[in-house]
């Protein structure tokens, strides 16, 4: 057996192992991999003390969410979870609006200065940078603290992305419709409404209901900043240690959650079902 | 010896396979014929334990195959090897790894989960791999291969785990007649050279009548014959399918045909 | 259309306009329900939320004072100025050192964050895949463990963690690792279950176990998606590590919430700047690096 080794390992030398190249590479990978995830482990203090105080602080918590309870303030509970639903509706449908002329503005099919479509794409990767809570911080403290703040920073950080999606949709619109529509002797503004309007209406009402549900989910938070919804509510409850209480916001955000998604997962359904069955 | 005793496998109201009981002396290549749905594809994979039996009873040289459990059950798909339609590579590992799959069962698993093999076992898949000229193809991605090429892959790959038994799900149904060639021509060379058993399942009767040593036909889960290529006639066949051969062999290139796009 | 056109109309086009004229009706009626369900769902918004027309208008010049005043003020004449000269680039980024430390460290939280949480999904994975888990009860448990996981956002997890573990980094890292565990747990079960089983089968059918079978059969089918799920989880984790510092959890968040709150203008848009160049490389970066791996492991599957 060890003589057949010996002959196809000379014949064949890549199949028993990497070349010594490859082996020193792949050593030094795996080395700077590891020397970078002790470096950033040390740092941040992952020491087994830590992590064990840390769990069993955890387990403690855990067991005093047992059983979940609405606690005495529950109209207040009710009424965050309504003002975050309110808040990501609006938000999402004022965006919404507004990203409609700025998705014009940003698809090639209807602005053709290039420059200016690239800085205004440019401009709408800035703002997804920018994290919703950041948008909420600041915007409580320009109108102060409430719902308000929440509804803003959602139009903010969304207007971009939507306005980028929009433009995509625009973009690929089919261009017979309105092409169609100028030979039939419309004007260009009849050629959007007529030619361009029908195809992307169901596409964009589809991306605001999916934008209206991840919505739900951020303005469940915004509230930790100050602004607005079921945000503040859960994270007083913390600052006091009413873990019980915090188990019974928890598990109504998810079922809230899921509930919107339900609903709003149909309609799109629905929307797009109903763009399928639109004769080409 | 392999001995199926009265082995039925029920999906829902279907009887894929009804009651089938034979007995396969070591060494012997036997063909099952058929229709596609016919049983044939049931019946090899409930050999190997990939689908569990309804009812029934395998037994290999004395031992109870039907009742293996765990590390034995893994033992014993090692010892009974099979080949698919679809050859059933891993394609975007290269060929000398997909065939080292078939030394998995025999090696610890934390090794064999990092994929640590053994100069030794590379050199056996090589060999393997040369035994059907393929050695030079070793380093390549499985996906690059032609079918033919894949099927000899997946030959090597069951030859690595050293087993009594081969079981081939239409190995060549897939495959243009002259690669069908080789990959028959291959079976029969391990049939003969190694000893070990060999059932096949072919849609084809020349082709079985051609390789095999005894022929099984099936229809609507029941064995309809068993005897030699010469015992099935041109009669035999229209007795137990209604149809004379052209005709079974047009319905039978159909059923097969579909599946013929998941190949590439 | 005139009397006389109508006249020598055929029954065929009589049809054809009946049911135009239906369809119309049909869709000015499913407007007219739109209509009437938006609106109201406006109203009650609006009114829950205290976001009327008159109270956006009134906060609209607040608004814009709070974000001039965020811009820094800028002169051309000492654009190049020192850290003391006023209206220079420097003095705006006066503590830039610091804050691109932080920058480094929220970027190593995510990347270790990203890490941890991956390497849990990619263990829950294999269970939670429909077409492989060993049983259904183990497929139920660990699908809806993962849903669990991934319902609640980042800044519950550092909150509660926070209390558990400490003020830092730390708690910060294990909240988002425990969403990033949900979130790719899903993705990567779902990319599993497109999987081709005729490999799983081949693995299985020569003895392999099932943890083998995962190895060997699936794995190398799913890794290229499993990477490009994993870096671009990575993009959207440095934007929570940014903001997890607002409850104590570390980074350069805690930062961000301080000088937010004590309206140090320039400041923020300093940081928020930074932020902003800091996510953009990072997700040009990973761009490159998920065209590179899919060119050569070959395409997603």
């Amino acid at each position: 057996m060890s003589a057949s080794i010996e002959t196809w390992r000379a014949r064949l030398p890549a199949a028993f192992g990497a070349t010594r190249a490859q082996v020193m590479t792949r050593r030094l990978g795996w080395t700077a991999f590891l020397l970078w995830l002790a470096a950033v482990l040390w740092w941040f203090d992952f020491t087994p003390v830590r992590l064990w105080n840390g769990l069993s602080g955890l387990g403690v918590i855990i067991v005093m969410m047992i059983p979940p309870s609405p606690g005495e303030l529950w109209v207040e509970i009710l009424k965050g979870i309504a003002e975050s639903v309110a808040m990501a509706f609006l938000g999402t449908f004022l965006s919404a609006t507004v990203a409609i002329p700025l998705g014009f503005l940003g698809a090639g099919n209807v602005v053709t200065a290039t420059l200016l479509r690239f800085s205004i794409r440019r401009v709408f990767d800035g703002f997804r940078g920018v994290d919703q809570l950041i948008w909420a911080l600041a915007f409580v403290r320009a109108v102060g603290l409430g719902p308000l703040a929440g509804v803003l920073a959602i139009f903010t950080a969304d207007i971009a992305v939507l306005a980028k999606l929009y433009a995509e949709a625009i973009e690929n619109v089919e261009r017979r419709q309105s092409e169609g529509v100028i030979a039939a002797g419309g004007s260009k503004l009849a050629a959007l409404r007529f030619g361009v309007l029908p195809q992307v209406l169901p596409v964009m009402l589809a991306q605001a209901l999916y934008f209206f549900e991840s919505n739900t989910r951020s303005a469940a938070i915004l509230g930790v900043v100050g602004a607005g919804g079921i945000g503040l509510q859960i994270a007083e409850r913390i600052r006091v240690r009413h873990w019980d209480e915090v188990a019974f916001i928890i598990i109504l955000m998810i079922i809230t959650v899921g509930v919107i998604d339900w609903i709003s997962g149909k309609v799109r359904r629905k929307l797009i079902g109903e763009r399928g069955r639109q004769p080409v | 010896m392999l001995q199926i005793q009265s082995l039925t496998r029920r999906f829902g109201e279907r009887t894929a396979v009804n009651e089938v009981s034979l007995s396969i002396p070591a060494g012997q290549m036997v063909g099952v014929i058929g229709r596609s749905g016919a049983g044939k594809s049931t019946l090899l994979r409930m050999l190997n334990r990939l689908t569990e039996p309804s009812s029934g009873r395998i037994l290999h040289d004395g031992m109870d195959v039907t009742a293996l459990k765990g590390q034995a059950l893994r033992d014993w798909r090692t010892r009974c090897a099979m080949i698919f339609q679809q050859f059933n590579l891993v394609q975007r590992l290269d060929v000398l790894t997909n065939v080292l799959v078939g030394r998995l069962n025999h090696r610890p698993l934390i090794s064999s989960l990092l994929g640590r093999f053994t100069a030794a076992e590379r050199a056996m898949a090589l060999e393997a791999l040369d035994r059907f000229d393929l050695a030079d193809q070793a380093l390549q991605r499985a996906d690059t291969l032609s079918g033919g090429q894949q099927q000899r892959v997946a030959i090597a790959r069951a030859l690595m785990q050293q087993p009594r038994v081969i079981l081939a799900d239409e190995p060549i149904a897939s495959l243009d007649p002259r690669n069908a060639k080789v990959v028959m021509d291959a079976l029969r060379d391990v049939n003969k050279r190694d000893g070990l058993t060999v059932l096949v399942n072919l849609h084809h009767l020349d082709t079985a009548r051609e390789y095999c040593d005894r022929i099984v036909a099936m229809q609507a889960g029941r064995v309809m014959f068993d005897g030699t290529p010469a015992e099935l006639t041109a009669e035999k066949v229209r007795e137990i399918y209604g149809v004379d051969e052209a005709e079974f062999h047009e319905q039978a290139e159909e059923a097969v045909r579909p599946k013929h796009t998941v190949a590439a | 259309m005139s009397a006389a056109f109508h006249t020598d109309i055929s029954p065929v086009v009589a049809t054809g306009e009946a049911a135009f004229q239906a369809a119309r009706q049909q869709r000015r009626l499913a407007t007219l329900v739109a209509i009437a369900v938006l609106v109201p769902c406006l109203l009650l918004a609006g009114w829950v939320s205290e976001a009327w027309p008159s109270t956006i208008w009134a906060g609209l010049p607040r608004i814009g004072e709070y974000f001039w005043r965020i811009l820094p003020s800028l002169s051309l004449d000492h654009l190049f100025g020192g850290t003391k000269t006023e209206g220079s680039l420097a003095f705006w980024f006066y503590r830039a050192p610091e804050w691109l430390w932080l920058l480094f460290e929220t970027a190593n939280m995510a990347a270790l964050a990203t890490l941890m949480g991956s390497a849990v999904s990619l263990v829950l994975a294999f269970p939670a895949a429909r077409n492989l888990s060993p049983s259904p009860l183990i497929y139920q448990l660990t699908r809806r463990g993962l849903e669990a996981l991934r319902t609640v956002p980042e800044i519950v997890y550092a909150l509660i963690f926070v209390w558990a573990f400490g003020v830092g980094a730390l708690a910060g890292i294990l909240a988002i690792a425990l969403h990033t565990a949900g979130a790719n747990g899903k993705l990567f079960a779902e990319a599993i279950e497109n999987t081709d089983l005729g490999a799983w089968d081949g693995v299985r059918s020569a003895g392999g176990s099932w943890a083998l079978a995962c190895r060997y059969a699936i794995l190398p089918q799913v890794l290229p998606n499993l990477i490009s799920y994993f870096l671009l989880r990575f993009e959207v984790n440095i934007r929570s590590a940014s903001v997890v510092g607002f409850v104590g959890a570390g980074g350069i968040g805690a930062e961000l919430y301080q000088v937010i709150s004590f309206n140090y203008y320039e400041e923020i848009s300093a940081i928020i700047l930074l932020i902003i160049l800091a996510v953009a490389s990072i997700d040009l970066l990973s761009e490159r690096l998920r065209h590179a791996i899919i060119g050569r492991l070959g395409g997603p599957a």
